[in-house]
């Protein structure tokens, strides 16, 4: 088998062109499987923002005792919006605002803004 | 088959093990770049894995006849392998800073597999008379076929991991 060359950067170029609609939905992962709604909850601390990677994340409970995944921006994003592993004091109460885990039987927010003691966190300022 | 990794399952509770780990907790403590800086050393190694493997199951395919398969693989081999090891050291790194986000994951039931294929193969290869022998003679057709063999189902296998890969943080 003889490859060209220009052949080479004819499949090439089809390939690029053929993946470009892709990059708007890509620009922002993750957020496919999360409900298109805003969605707002607020709960008590506990567990504190951990800034580990891929994401940083907090936990909250509801009024009726049910468990919260808070899943922030990515840690150094998190990090710059003000939001460090001690700002908020485990026990106090937390409002987010995000999206709802599409699949209702899992309690996790994708979240773009968490306000505590009147402070806004906007750890994803382009998104509404 | 997503429930093999759901809570309650025996690999649930291996993820568990490996977010409770060191090098778990050495992760989530090392300050906000350090994921992605690792994450950077992981893409690193991959992309050194699969540009040499591509090269040398191309050949192996057919492509290139000119260059001899024995001179590519004095090339490709070390880089393959080194880009390997780099890439499942910072894997490994990666899946237990968050390990348990990970159940229910599809992707991560096609990656391994397709991982573990990927190495028995390259191993297969490496143990073949032709490949052994590949610096002192040419091959016969039917040896040309098998080699031929052993670089597409590298080839699928690579790019099955890596799509499969990439896939995992879009689920």
């Amino acid at each position: 088998m003889k490859l060209h060359r220009n052949m080479l950067l004819g499949i090439t170029l089809v390939a690029a062109l053929l993946a470009l609609p892709a990059l708007p939905a890509l620009a922002h992962h993750g957020w496919g499987g999360n409900q298109d709604v805003e969605f707002e909850l607020t709960g008590t601390l506990v567990k504190q923002v951990s800034l580990a990677g891929p994401h940083a994340t907090m936990q909250l409970k509801d009024d009726k005792g049910q468990l919260w995944d808070i899943t922030l921006a990515p840690p150094a994003r998190t990090d710059r919006a003000g939001l460090k592993e001690s700002t908020i004091p485990m026990g106090a109460t937390v409002k987010v605002h995000g999206h709802r885990n599409s699949n209702m039987k899992k309690f996790e927010i994708k979240t773009e803004r968490v306000t505590w003691e009147g402070k806004t966190f906007n750890v994803y300022p382009d998104r509404t | 088959m997503t429930s093999l990794t759901e809570p309650g399952t025996a690999l649930y509770q291996f993820l568990v093990w490996l977010q409770a780990s060191p090098l778990g907790e050495a992760m989530r403590h090392s300050g906000v770049w350090s994921y992605g800086v690792v994450n950077l050393v992981h893409n690193l190694g991959v992309a050194s894995l699969f540009g040499a493997v591509l090269i040398l199951d191309l050949r192996l395919l057919g492509v290139w006849k000119k260059v001899s398969v024995a001179a590519l693989g004095e090339v490709t081999s070390p880089i393959a392998l080194t880009g390997f090891l780099v890439a499942v050291v910072a894997g490994v790194c990666m899946i237990c800073t968050n390990a348990t986000d990970y159940a229910g994951n599809p992707f991560l039931l096609i990656k391994f597999p397709a991982i573990l294929a990927g190495f028995a193969n390259a191993v297969i290869l490496n143990r073949q008379t032709a490949w052994r022998q590949r610096r002192t003679r040419d091959f016969s057709p039917v040896e040309r076929r098998r080699l031929a063999w052993l670089g597409g189902v590298s080839l699928a296998c690579w790019l099955t991991a890596i799509s499969a890969g990439r896939m995992i943080g879009y689920w």
